[in-house]
């Protein structure tokens, strides 16, 4: 058997050498995808709700897969490729992922607690299928919870990026 | 929660290995989708010491066809049964009931292996210990059932014993209805069970040092007619109230062989055979259908607040006879 004492993750591109152990500066066994990302990388644009595998707020994308980071030991992404919310926009530039304009465009959110775990979901759903049709959109999101009721708002934002003739 | 060992296992024979070291404080961990749950809330009576990565295993992922069988290797995700082509040409009722479960970020990390050996979601068992102390129950090794005379109504409506709790799996209830197998791997060899077999009243099968590896589903040469029916309160991300699969084989209009498995009534899924055998020979229409499902639901005992769980079942299997969609 093997107990890793470092693994190697990539977020947004750049890569992390990560100790595992059970020091304060080391990855414990039992922490979390979302709680490595947000509390160690400080990439605090993932949320927490739920902390239960139950609300999608934690949505990131591993190795191109829309997954639920406070369900993901991180000790188990060695050699890992993690996107998260702040690795949409462009690196260069800066500018908005098209989608996560589309949002701001449809006023896709209230609170925006819910909004970056919408968007991964979103976004794995339309690398899939660039041209879903609104059911298989609200299933693609189905997983997602929003407490402040912009579902209808989340779904028209979805759909003003896919191309006519979609379906 | 320090002095707990996480360990990537490299083959099936070393997560034996572990699990027979650490009995059952060892837990293996496939798509965590159940386990991370399971260890935030804290409320297994035997603290894990370790924690065995599954998906360090090469080559348990896999849907394999030959001309007897169908296998699944335990590591499948349920997105790759749900999107399988042999699986929705041939076992439908697998791949809509893989479709059936919580939401696409679960599918994507979650096992069939993860699924059969998932624990029960009974309320006082999952309470967390944090929260005002230990909830201890049967289930726990301490003390009697919490929920016959508590808050009953997701519980049991046949064959409960000492536990009321049901088996939450949504494949497994169609896996009994395929007749399909479970592999066993243990340190000294390997076992196989039928999927009705696999579970029981306070625990499953499985030995302290026992994993699933496996699936296997037989083939049969003559198409069927499958459906899965699945009724919840909430549409997306929620577990059955109950369920039922069906798989129907006809020929012309009468039925030579049905297979009907009952979900989320009992502690494990429940072939109801004595239904089964009242729709051989048989047109499969409403008259026969309502019969099929009186008898199915002829041995439930309903606990003190879920009835209406046999209702629902009632009509579920009706349903699923006729093929109507819910
Ligand atoms: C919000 C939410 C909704 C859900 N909805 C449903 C639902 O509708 N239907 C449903 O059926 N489930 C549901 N689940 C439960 C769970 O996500 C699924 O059952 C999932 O398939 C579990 O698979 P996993 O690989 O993630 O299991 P894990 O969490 O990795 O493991 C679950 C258990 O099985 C054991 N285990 C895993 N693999 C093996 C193996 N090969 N051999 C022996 N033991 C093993 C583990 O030790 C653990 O005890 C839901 C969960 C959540 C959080
Ligand atoms: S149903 Fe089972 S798990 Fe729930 S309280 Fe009773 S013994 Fe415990
Ligand atoms: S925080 Fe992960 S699903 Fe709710
Ligand atoms: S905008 Fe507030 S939770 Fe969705």
């Amino acid at each position: 058997m093997e107990h890793a004492d470092r693994i190697r993750l990539t977020v947004n591109g750049k890569v992390h050498d990560i100790e595992i152990g059970d020091r304060d500066d080391q990855v414990g066994p039992l922490e979390t995808l979302a709680a490595t990302l947000r509390e160690r990388l400080r990439l605090t644009g993932t949320k927490v709700a739920c902390d239960d595998g139950a609300c999608g707020c934690c949505t990131v994308h591993l190795d191109g897969m829309a997954i639920l980071s406070c369900m993901t030991l991180t000790v188990e992404c060695d050699g890992k490729d993690v996107t998260t919310i702040e690795g949409l926009s462009d690196p260069k530039t800066g500018a908005l992922d098209p989608l996560q304009q589309a949002f701001i465009d449809h006023t896709a959110f209230q609170c925006g607690y819910c909004t970056p775990g919408i968007i991964m979901s979103a976004k794995a759903l339309l690398a899939e299928n660039p041209r879903p049709t609104e059911e298989e959109v609200k299933e693609g999101l189905s997983g997602n919870f929003c407490r402040c009721i912009s579902h209808y708002h989340v779904v028209k934002a979805v759909m003003s990026v896919v191309p006519p003739g979609g379906g | 929660m320090r002095s707990l060992t996480h360990l990537n296992a490299r083959s099936v024979g070393e997560a034996c290995a572990l699990l027979d070291e650490y009995g059952r404080r060892a837990r293996l961990n496939a798509g965590g989708t159940d386990l991370l749950s399971v260890l935030k809330r804290g409320f297994l009576p035997d603290r894990p010491e370790a924690i065995v990565n599954l998906k360090t295993i090469p080559g348990l992922a896999y849907v394999a066809a030959d001309e007897d069988s169908l296998r699944i290797g335990a590591l499948t995700t349920l997105v790759t049964l749900a999107k399988s082509e042999v699986v929705n040409e041939e076992f439908k009722v697998l791949a809509e009931a893989a479709r059936s479960v919580g939401t696409p970020q679960i599918r994507n990390a979650a096992t069939i292996g993860g699924n059969l050996c998932q624990d029960v979601r009974c309320w006082y068992y999952r309470y967390p210990h944090k929260l005002g102390g230990a909830m201890d129950c049967l289930r726990k090794g301490h003390g009697g059932c919490l929920a016959i005379k508590g808050d009953n109504r997701y519980h049991c409506i046949m064959n409960g014993k000492g536990c009321f709790a049901v088996c939450p799996s949504d494949t497994a209830v169609a896996l009994a209805a395929l007749d399909a197998r479970i592999k066993l791997a243990a340190p000294d060899g390997e076992r196989s069970i039928r999927v009705a077999d696999f579970f029981g009243p306070l625990r499953n099968a499985l030995d302290a040092n026992e994993m699933v590896t496996e699936i296997e589903i037989p083939r049969t040469a003559r198409p069927s007619t499958q459906t899965f029916l699945k009724y919840t309160t909430r549409k997306p991300v929620d577990f059955a109230i109950a369920s039922v699969a069906s798989v129907v084989w006809k020929e012309g209009e009468r039925c030579i062989d049905a297979r009907i498995a009952l979900g989320a009534v009992s502690p494990g899924p429940v072939r109801a055979t004595t239904a089964e055998a009242l729709l051989l020979g048989r047109r499969v229409d409403e008259e026969s259908a309502v019969e099929a499902a009186e008898e199915a639901l002829a041995g439930a005992r309903p606990l003190s607040m879920n009835e209406y769980k046999v209702h629902v079942a009632r009509v579920l299997v009706k349903r699923a006879l006729l093929e109507e969609a819910d």
